[in-house]
């Protein structure tokens, strides 16, 4: 927290001290958050979960967790500091001005007269001074914003490269490889290394969408047949929020992402699961689960690696039970939640793309057996 | 100062010569050339700049009026995370009508009203240039707003976004009619718009009284020259971008649809270079606004006229830079993007020489009247330097790439457009409703209603400074309770509320003044203009004897034996054309009478515009009526007394 | 007592700037020169999306548009003889060779939209077969309207001229019609030089 400064805590706090959070066992957390923050929730999914390691971020441009944001904070304090002072300066002179013209000066009674040359002088020089100190101040702030612009731009280092596409209303990851068969393919989570850049390539294959995880860097438009890419790192473990900044039709406000930044090896033990194809069902019920699947619509639109669904225009469900949300941040990744979402998805999210089915309880609960064996 | 005290004129431009006979007579001619036929058709066909200006304001406020309830209803559904208040489909539908009214349908045209309305009136002459180009745009206005409405009615209103951007409001994400009903609302106020900006230049450069040249222009009449002179420029930028959507919704062109060649970005770069021109399309008459009525109540010249007028022109030319930072996540390259930077930063500058000037004449005032306008201009810089601020971090591509689209832009150019245009705008209304409709609105209510405005304003939109800091996104139906953006945006909601009471205590305000406030006299502030140089309201021929001007400032500066201008035939509608630079006199020009072809062609405009929402084919309609009735337009009016050319049939 | 200014002697007719018409017309040139420049812009900002301009085997034919524009080049002539009519130093003018030149013009115009209508029918793509059909659709379409309601003008002054009576003031009119008429023809000679230098002039 070195160079920020405390008075400015006290406005602009994030919802949740995160390091009041970190020192606080995973049990005092759970049951302190656990009943109203269902999305903290998501983010420590069950008690083995990994994710308690790590702290959590909310979605704040004021609190950074890699460089780039780091450094955009920073020009942020900067920005803010010199604009407040200049308020504040002129605010003053507004108030003692009016004062003065109160009390007035000269006869009211002939508006027309030229006023004395002195005192038009001295304003004269006055009003210059101020307009050529806010020049110097502004060239002051654009030589700050350009030094920003160029350190955030590039990030030393071998990048990991991820491909996103933006879908109404949800997220296509695509980790790329050089060997095909090394590439994994996942919705809604990016999971990436702390401290190694990672290089996002954007697309979108319906209408313009935007990728903005606030605490890691600014957004990054996703335009159709405009194909760019964006630097991001983080310095810290973490679970970040992100949102689509560009607004993109019904569901524009419930098309969420997480990234998950990982120490490397931890990441790289979830990229490895994440290549396995899916676990085959490991008991009746579950087994029944995958029947009751494989012949509803589902495998229309997702995919099961490993399995005869293989629908590309929704979010591939592979390893669907080791995501923290559903929906694309709608709901926590839980058993109910899941029943909810495949039982009436239009009513959670009006208008999304999924129909809804028509399942028996048993099916239902067969069905939820399954998804959630798919870690 | 509780009221404004009628002060006994020192000078009255056309009264005080002597009431002899001729004068009256002329007086009474001049009525009668000059009045509006009696009846509907007469109203209808009225040409005058007072009453279509007054129809521009009333129909401004209504939508201005319509848009805040919209605004009110978003704010009841962010109340509290999850609401369910509004579903996702209405709550896009009413940002998108509140978007569009606000920008389309109230802001540009009632700058354009007050234009219309004063403009005229403050050069010393009868009535605007091309009256019936002015009745015109009305017309279309009025028809364009109504279109949106009505669709608005029957679930056809446009949902995409004020900005409707390509590809989600192109053919394939936005079926139906939604999209072509938007298109259509911009074609109509864009073409109203361009007509009152040619109709504003071309009285300002060809009718001002004698004596009044451009270096004695009120900062007013400068303000709307060069708010005119953006309108030519940027405007043709929309009606092209729009043109080029509806054909791609239309007849399957291929503009925005990348699959065939076309690109989604060209829509930004089309809609920003009108966009970003069209905030000080709104802002730069409020600066006007401002400089009148700062001068009015510090009771002196206006400090750094010059430099004021500068601003504007500069204001004028770098607002055609800007348009790019709308777009810096697009992720442009990077040498563009510093160049925008610069502008945008830059663009600081000339608004701060304003405030500076503004302050400088406030400062050193004869005696400062603190009335209710002048607590709105006090307000405005209040409000206007904090949006300033904001918009210069805007202006800096990695704050911008943080807090753009989010709420922290939606506070941002509140605090500009509000604050900046708004707030002046109200104080202006105060200030100059009275020269409109002859009685002064209540002080009382007035300050109160300021107070409220103020605080109302302040409360709903600077927490959303914060919001947007804290991650919250622009264009959200709703929230998760967890992000932890529920008490301020409670606030906000709550001061959307108190904003509410604060109009409407306006609105009261006004109606009151209609039947019970004070008679205004012909100038109740004592101020400079020569608006305040005849009745309230005005005659409608305005002067009966055109006034001369002296100085910057007429009826301040005026000589005792100040000329006034006879000579003008008031058998017939004369009007004074001076010369573009020094306003000396140069020939007298015969405007024509009320008539219904600006109305004709208006509906002519419409079954096109409208017609081709369902069919191509209604545009070819459209200008086959529209081409009958311009023939009668144009059909030269045959004077009995003018010289005929040899050889005539 | 006030002293006066009398502007009972000053003219009511004048010719050129002074003139608040003219200072319409020119606005609405100069919002149709805008419009036309950021079509232009639009054509070269599609252009440099795309690798070959126009799809191959697209290229219009260029024959009968530069005959055309040449037809429409030449009607500036007889419209500039209606104009210097206007404003003989020497004698009043002379109402038949103003019909005379005026009827010139328009029958130029005539065979120019007759051309016109023949160019777009030889056009080997429509506005939605690709995006360079789309944008070089518009722009002929967009300059078809104009020229058409142009003409339509013309003839309304052909009209006014032959029944009369004419007076003087309607020489104001006739000029900035054919100050309009100017318009139409340059900016097409613009837009004819983006389409076709881009095509076949300068590629091959």
């Amino acid at each position: 927290m070195k160079g920020r400064f405390p008075i400015s805590r006290l406005w602009w706090r994030p919802a949740m001290n995160r390091r009041a959070i970190e020192r606080r066992s995973p049990g005092e957390l759970e049951s302190r958050l656990g009943r109203r923050h269902s999305l903290a929730r998501a983010f420590m999914p069950g008690q083995s979960a990994p994710a308690l390691a790590v702290a959590f971020g909310w979605q704040s441009v004021l609190d950074s967790a890699g460089p780039q944001a780091a450094r955009i904070e920073d020009l942020w304090w900067v920005y803010f500091w010199v604009c407040a002072a200049v308020f504040v300066l002129v605010f003053l002179a507004l108030v003692m001005a009016v004062f003065r013209g109160r009390r007035g000066k000269g006869d009211p009674t002939d508006p027309g007269a030229p006023h004395p040359p002195a005192s038009e002088r001295r304003l004269t020089r006055t009003v210059a001074g101020a307009t050529a100190a806010t020049a110097v101040i502004l060239i002051g702030l654009l030589v700050a914003t350009v030094a920003a612009s160029r350190a955030t731009s590039s990030l030393p280092g071998d990048p990991l490269t991820i491909e996103l596409t933006g879908q109404q209303w949800w997220w296509q990851v695509r980790y790329e490889d050089p060997t095909p068969s090394r590439m994994v393919t996942t919705a809604n989570e990016i999971h990436i290394p702390v401290g190694r850049p990672v290089r996002v390539k954007t697309r979108s294959t319906d209408v313009i969408h935007s990728f903005w995880v606030p605490n890691l860097h600014g957004k990054r438009d996703l335009i159709p047949g405009r194909p760019s890419e964006i630097l991001i790192q983080a310095d810290r473990p973490g679970v970040f929020r992100g949102q689509c900044a560009e607004f993109c039709g019904y569901q524009h406000a419930n098309m969420a992402l997480l990234v998950v930044a990982e120490p490397p090896e931890t990441f790289a033990a979830w990229y490895e699961a994440q290549l396995q194809p899916a676990r085959p069902p490991s008991d009746a019920l579950q087994q029944r689960g995958k029947v009751v699947f494989e012949a509803l619509p589902c495998p229309l639109c997702h995919t099961i690696a490993g399995t005869q669904a293989s629908g590309k225009t929704a979010p591939d469900l592979t390893h669907l039970a080791s995501r923290r949300m559903l929906a694309a941040g709608t709901l926590p990744n839980t058993r109910g939640h899941l029943g909810g979402w495949i039982l009436d998805p239009q009513t959670i999210k009006p208008g999304n793309k999924m129909p809804a089915v028509s399942l028996g309880s048993d099916d239902l609960r067969a069905l939820l057996a399954y998804l959630e064996s798919l870690r | 100062m509780s009221r404004p005290k009628p002060k006994p004129k020192p000078e009255k431009v056309e009264r005080d010569e002597p009431s002899t006979d001729p004068y009256e007579a002329e007086v009474r001619q001049l009525e009668e050339t000059w009045k509006r036929p009696p009846g509907f058709i007469g109203w209808l066909s009225e040409v005058n700049h007072v009453a279509i200006g007054r129809r521009y304001l009333v129909t401004a406020f209504v939508f201005f009026a319509l848009g805040g309830l919209l605004a009110l209803l978003m704010r009841i559904q962010l109340s509290r995370p999850e609401n369910d208040f509004l579903d996702p489909d209405l709550y896009n539908v009413i940002f998108t009508m509140h978007g569009s009214t606000m920008m389309f349908l109230f802001a540009v045209p009632i700058m354009e009203g007050m234009s219309i309305a004063l403009v005229p009136l403050m050069i010393g002459t009868r009535n605007a240039a091309f009256p019936r180009l002015n009745a015109y745009s009305y017309w279309v206005y009025l028809i364009g707003g109504l279109l949106v409405y009505v669709c608005f009615l029957f679930n056809m209103a446009p949902d995409a976004g004020w900005f409707s951007y390509v590809p989600l409001s192109g053919p394939e994400f936005s079926p139906g009619k939604r999209v072509d009903v938007w298109a259509q609302l911009i074609t109509f106020t864009e073409i109203s718009a361009l007509a009152a900006a040619v109709g504003t230049i071309t009285t300002v450069f060809k009718q001002r009284a004698p004596g009044m040249s451009l270096n004695r222009m009120p900062l007013f009449v400068w303000s709307m020259l060069v708010k005119a002179f953006m309108v030519v420029f940027a405007m043709p930028a929309i009606v092209v971008a729009s043109s080029l959507l509806a054909m791609d919704r239309l007849i399957a062109t291929h503009f925005f649809n990348p699959s065939e060649g076309g690109d989604s970005l060209l829509w930004q770069h089309l809609f920003w270079f009108f966009g970003h021109p069209e905030v000080y399309i709104i802002f730069l008459p409020a600066t006007g606004m401002v400089s009148t009525l700062v001068t009015a109540f510090s009771r002196r010249r206006t400090f750094g006229y010059l430099a004021l007028v500068l601003a504007l022109v500069a204001t004028g030319f770098i607002g055609f830079g800007l348009w790019v930072h709308h777009m810096f996540a697009a992720g442009l390259p990077q040498l563009g993007q510093s160049f925008f930077t610069a502008a945008s930063i830059m663009i600081a500058v000339p608004s701060g020489v304003q405030i500076f000037c503004w302050l400088a004449t406030i400062w050193s005032a004869r005696k400062l009247r603190l009335a209710t306008p002048m607590l709105f201009v006090l307000g405005f810089i209040f409000i206007f330097v904090l949006g300033g601020l904001t918009g210069v971090m805007l202006a800096s591509v990695p704050i911008d790439l943080q807090v753009h689209d989010t709420f922290f832009v939606v506070a941002h150019f509140h605090y500009v457009l509000i604050g900046g245009a708004v707030f002046p705008l109200l104080g202006a209304l105060y200030y100059w409703i009275p020269k409109l409709t002859g009685r002064m609105m209540s002080e009382r209510v007035g300050k109160l209603s300021f107070w409220v405005l103020f605080a109302g304003f302040n409360l709903t939109f600077f927490p959303m400074h914060q919001l947007g800091l804290r991650g919250m996104p622009r264009r959200v139906y709703t929230y998760k309770a967890e992000m932890g953006w529920g008490d301020l945006n409670l606030l906000a909601t709550l001061g959307g509320v108190l904003l509410t009471v604060g109009v409407l205590l306006f609105v009261g305000n006004f109606l009151w003044s209609r039947r019970r406030g004070l008679p205004a006299g012909d100038n109740p502030w004592d101020a400079d203009g020569l608006e305040w140089a005849t009745t309230s309201p005005p005659p409608p021929y305005n002067f009966a004897w055109l006034p001369t001007v002296q100085g910057r400032h007429p009826l301040w500066e005026q000589t005792p034996d100040q000329p006034v201008v006879v000579g003008l035939r008031s058998d017939r509608r004369e009007v004074l054309v001076t010369r573009t630079l020094d306003a000396e006199p140069d020939h007298r020009e015969v405007q024509p009478r009320p008539t219904l072809v600006p109305l004709w062609l208006a509906l002519a405009t419409a079954v096109g515009f409208v017609g081709v929402i369902f069919t191509p084919w209604a545009i070819p309609a459209g200008l086959i009526l529209a081409g009958a009735v311009l023939v009668g337009w144009f059909w030269p009016q045959v004077d009995q007394d003018e010289t005929l050319l040899e050889e005539q049939p | 007592m006030r002293s006066r200014i009398d502007v009972s002697d000053l003219p009511s007719t004048v010719y050129g700037h002074p003139a608040p018409l003219w200072w319409g017309v020119v606005g609405l040139i100069v919002i149709e020169s805008m419009v036309f420049a950021l079509l232009v812009g639009a054509y070269y900002y599609l252009r440099g999306g795309e690798s070959v301009w126009p799809p191959p085997g697209d290229d219009p034919p260029l024959t009968l548009p530069a005959i055309n524009l040449i037809v429409l080049l030449a009607s500036a002539i007889p419209m500039h003889l209606v104009v210097r009519e206007t404003d003989r130093m020497d004698r009043k003018p002379d109402l038949r060779r103003m019909r005379f030149w005026l009827l010139i013009c328009t029958i130029l115009g005539f065979l120019f939209l007759v051309g016109r209508a023949f160019t777009l029918s030889q056009m080997g793509f429509r506005w939605d077969s690709h995006v360079y059909g789309s944008i070089v659709w518009v722009l002929f379409g967009m300059h078809s309207i104009h020229a058409l309601t142009s003409v339509g003008e013309n003839v309304l002054f052909l009209a006014l001229l032959y029944k009369g009576p004419v007076e003087e003031k309607h020489l104001l009119d006739v000029r900035l019609n054919a100050l309009y008429w100017y318009f139409v023809v340059a900016s097409w000679a613009v837009l004819f030089a983006v389409i076709y230098f881009d095509s076949g002039v300068l590629r091959d």
